[in-house]
């Protein structure tokens, strides 16, 4: 009798611990769209198995051509190619092909592609990535996409790749694409970091009247977050000042720009540097001009 | 039967006080747990933080007890613990979902503290964007909650995440400290040293007197802890020249990487005189110092100084209320500013281009933790501390320094106003592990005095040379090893701008570009320009960041001449 109950102890048991936990998931269920955003949240906290758990969950209840199961599917992506550790970069190109396979001239598609090319950006062991491929990965994004915010975005991490090689003669091709963008994108939100690629590139060519333009449009175009207090325009206006002072002489741009860094963020570490430097050009225009007047 | 009580005592005497303990922590646990109970409808909040300096918890207290004169529904207790044990203990809480409603985050690796804003706090920039209701009729009413703080509330958003995550109720700064009495009886001054001859003066007067007990005073206490305040308020800010010489990225600073191409291209050695300057003036306040200070710890010089046996030390206003604590009734704490040289200072004048910056910082910043069962009270709560009133009053009980604009400071804070227009250091001179050590090791000697400068230069500088190539590409492989993390966040930032509703979504694009501009796209721009001119050709070719060229000069004098513009480079003419 005691033997029985004991072998049909467990029964009743397991029998609760198979419907208790699917009761639970009952209990607790939530909308795909929600499960989504709480899968974005665990990914933001770094919580990526949590994440994973909640896209792959989606996927595994939405209808394969709902937008909804495209979502979960770029999100369960973007967590194999960016989780640490763990990660796993084939599998998450896998996955983001199936997006693209899956509804190709959806935006999902567009960010798909770019992160394709950006799994090839990784760096490996520390060391910068081969050229080429990257190259080429960002090319299939700006010629599927050229006027889509990834494709935008992925011409300017092209040619900031291409920067870093040291010749001039790369630094001119880069030019050429940089005008030819800004040239077809006049309404592009990217244009202002365009200008500042344009800036640095002229740097390296040497054309300084250029690059004092191309760092005041970028200063122009920039996009302003009033909610963030680290961003201020104190680096930009230095840059632009001492580009003018340094490289052209242009004394008069220089002294307004580092009047505006004075005038607007008074607590910078960099007010005293430019109140030497409008000092400094005074002076040097006192002794031009004593010199001149000496016979 | 007394008898056998009195041998059942003695018998199980040890038992009996293990029992009564026990008996009265129980007791006294559930008393104060009855105590925190709240009434029916009531709220209970508590507030967990690692600031044991006097004052702090009366402080809280007294804010608490007038938040509940105000919401007689709300009681407000604080969780204070060491600081030693603090980062563990708020692990332990949030992990095991019983932190307080609001924490002094903290104290764990700035990257375990990212993931515990994302996984445990709430997100606060929608609240500082709105006016703080207890500012209501004054000055700031109308003005949002985060533009009424003195930095606009800098150390509370988080870059990373780009959000407002944590609330600051203090502003902090550093200065020194000195025993007035002392200084008196022993120089017989009433006035702290006002520059850096009249302090070494002072401290040799100092150091001439003994105790009643023989033994002879110590102008200044330190410790391996206080090093970086005099280095970085004194000694640091006399390379401030090297500037001119360095700053290759033209950023107005100089970095490790600049420095070390400095070192490597031969345009700047060990015997550029404003590095000799910082070291000569190191060794001058190190003589100041009690010997053996480097192997000391904090609260060893402050014991000195409480002891009476040393007149100044460095600390900032966090010490302002323990030390005049532990002075009380015994000496007077009085507060100055380093004396730093002035412009005719026959030895360091010349370096000396001006005071020294010094920005003051915000900090003992609050969070508000996911598990709160009443954030909208807790955040009031923080309104209320971070309103005008409520902060220089909080302040005013700790004798910190209000975050808030437009509050009054205690008389004896004024010393730690800013100064906004200064010089700053410009000698970074480790790149990474191994250099950091030697580094550390050597200048440690120095400062004892056991090697000289041109021993301690002698010795570190082929080390730097040959080691700091690697560790300069190990730099760079490390920035290229954290993308990503930046990746992680901009992936994450991409996300919350699609999903946003329409009025949100344009900021967050907004700063989803600007994360993506800064750290993809800009990433190596600068360094890769400054590797590629370095290999290139050379000192040569890496520019003279300051100098105005003959061509410069020639155009400003054209410019005056004509009173027009001239073109440097002519058009198509590119630079090879």
């Amino acid at each position: 009798m005691m033997s029985r109950f004991l072998r049909a102890f467990p029964l009743p048991v397991i029998a609760f611990l198979v419907c208790f936990p699917g009761c639970a998931e009952q209990k607790n269920s939530v909308s795909p769209e929600e499960r989504l955003a709480a899968g974005w949240q665990n990914f933001r906290g770094g919580e990526f198995s949590l994440a994973l758990r909640d896209f792959k969950g989606v996927g595994a209840v939405t209808a394969i051509d709902s937008p909804v199961h495209l979502a979960a599917l770029y999100g369960e992506a973007t967590t194999w190619y960016l989780r640490r550790p763990d990660e796993d970069p084939a599998r998450s190109a896998t996955l983001y092909r199936q997006v693209i396979q899956l509804a190709p001239t959806n935006s999902l598609a567009a960010w798909s592609w770019l992160a394709l090319a950006r799994i090839k950006a990784q760096p490996v062991e520390g060391n910068a990535p081969e050229l080429e491929p990257l190259v080429l990965a960002y090319q299939e994004v700006i010629d599927r996409f050229p006027f889509h915010p990834a494709g935008e975005e992925a011409l300017l991490l092209q040619q900031a790749a291409r920067l870093e090689d040291p010749g001039t003669a790369r630094a001119r091709e880069v030019l050429e694409v940089l005008d030819a963008f800004l040239e077809t994108h006049p309404e592009s939100p990217w244009r202002s970091a365009a200008y500042g690629l344009v800036a640095h590139c002229c740097r390296m060519l040497g054309l300084e009247e250029r690059r004092l333009e191309a760092a005041i449009q970028a200063w122009k175009m920039a996009e302003v977050d009033p909610t963030n207090p680290f961003q201020d325009l104190a680096v930009t206006y230095w840059q632009i000042a001492t580009i003018a002072e340094f490289e052209l002489g242009d004394f008069e741009t220089a002294r307004e720009y580092y009047r505006r860094l004075i005038d607007e963020y008074p607590a910078e570490q960099r007010v005293f540097v430019a109140i030497q430097e409008l000092a400094r050009m005074d002076e040097l225009e006192a002794r031009l001009r004593t010199e001149a007047s000496t016979p | 039967m007394s008898k056998s009580i009195g041998s059942f005592l003695k018998k199980h005497s040890a038992l009996i006080v293990v029992g009564a303990t026990f008996l009265w922590s129980g007791l006294s646990i559930l008393s104060s747990r009855r105590a925190e109970t709240p009434s029916k409808d009531g709220v209970v909040l508590r507030i967990g933080h690692w600031q044991l300096e006097a004052g702090v918890r009366s402080g809280f207290n007294a804010m608490a007890e007038a938040y509940h004169k105000l919401h007689p529904n709300v009681t407000i207790i604080q969780d204070a613990v060491p600081e030693g044990t603090y980062g563990q203990w708020m692990s332990t809480q949030l992990m095991g979902g019983t932190a307080p409603d609001m924490l002094e985050a903290g104290k764990v690796p700035y990257n375990v503290l990212l993931g515990y804003y994302n996984r445990y706090f709430l997100p606060m920039t929608s609240v500082v964007n709105q006016p703080n209701p207890y500012n209501k009729g004054g000055s700031m009413e109308d003005v949002p909650w985060r533009k009424t703080y003195k930095d606009s509330m800098r150390s509370g958003y988080i870059e990373e995440l780009q959000e407002y995550m944590q609330i600051p109720l203090s502003q902090f700064g550093v200065r020194v400290f000195y025993n007035k009495d002392l200084l008196k009886r022993l120089t017989g001054r009433e006035i702290p040293p006002r520059d850096y001859r009249e302090f070494l003066e002072v401290c040799r007067k100092i150091r001439s007197q003994a105790s009643e007990n023989g033994k002879p005073y110590v102008p200044v206490a330190g410790s391996g802890y206080h090093m970086w305040m005099w280095d970085g308020y004194m000694a640091d800010p006399l390379t401030y020249g090297a500037l001119r010489h360095l700053d290759f990225n033209r950023d107005a600073s100089v970095g490790n990487d600049e420095l070390y191409v400095g070192f490597k291209t031969g345009r700047i050695n060990f015997g550029f005189p404003a590095f000799e300057a910082k070291y000569r003036m190191i060794r001058q306040l190190t003589e100041q110092f009690q010997s053996g200070f480097t192997g000391l710890g904090r609260d060893e010089a402050v014991f000195l100084f409480a002891q009476q046996q040393a007149v100044f030390i460095s600390t900032g206003t966090w010490d302002v209320g323990s030390l005049h604590e532990q002075a009380r009734g015994v000496f007077e704490v009085g507060i100055m500013e380093f004396p730093f040289p002035t412009p005719d200072d026959p030895e360091f004048g010349k370096f000396a281009e001006g005071p020294v910056y010094d920005k003051t910082f915000t900090g003992f910043a609050f969070v508000v933790t996911r598990t709160c069962k009443h954030p909208e009270v807790a955040i009031d709560f923080l309104r209320f501390v971070g309103s005008q009133k409520g902060n220089e009053e909080l302040n005013r009980m700790i004798g910190w320094i209000p975050a808030i604009k437009d509050t009054q400071v205690a008389p004896m804070l004024e010393p730690f106003n800013p100064q906004l227009q200064g010089i700053f250091g410009c000698m970074p001179i480790t790149l990474g592990g191994e250099t950091i050590i030697k580094w550390t090791q050597l200048s440690s000697l120095y400062q004892v005095n056991q090697i000289s400068y041109p021993q301690l230069t002698a010795e570190f500088l082929p080390f730097y040379l040959e080691h700091g190539e690697d560790e300069w590409a190990e730099l760079y492989r490390n920035r290229r090893r954290g993308m990503v993390r930046d990746e992680q966040l901009i992936a994450g930032m991409r996300d919350m701008a699609g999903a946003s509703p329409a009025d949100a979504s344009s900021t967050r694009w907004i700063k989803y570009r600007q994360l993506t501009t800064n750290r993809l796209i800009n990433r190596d721009l600068n360094a890769a320009f400054l590797r590629n001119q370095l290999e290139a050709g050379g000192a040569g070719h890496v520019a003279v960041p300051y100098e105005f060229s003959p061509e410069v000069i020639a155009a400003v004098k054209a410019r005056l001449d004509r009173g027009r513009p001239v073109e440097l480079v002519a058009p198509g003419k590119e630079r090879d």
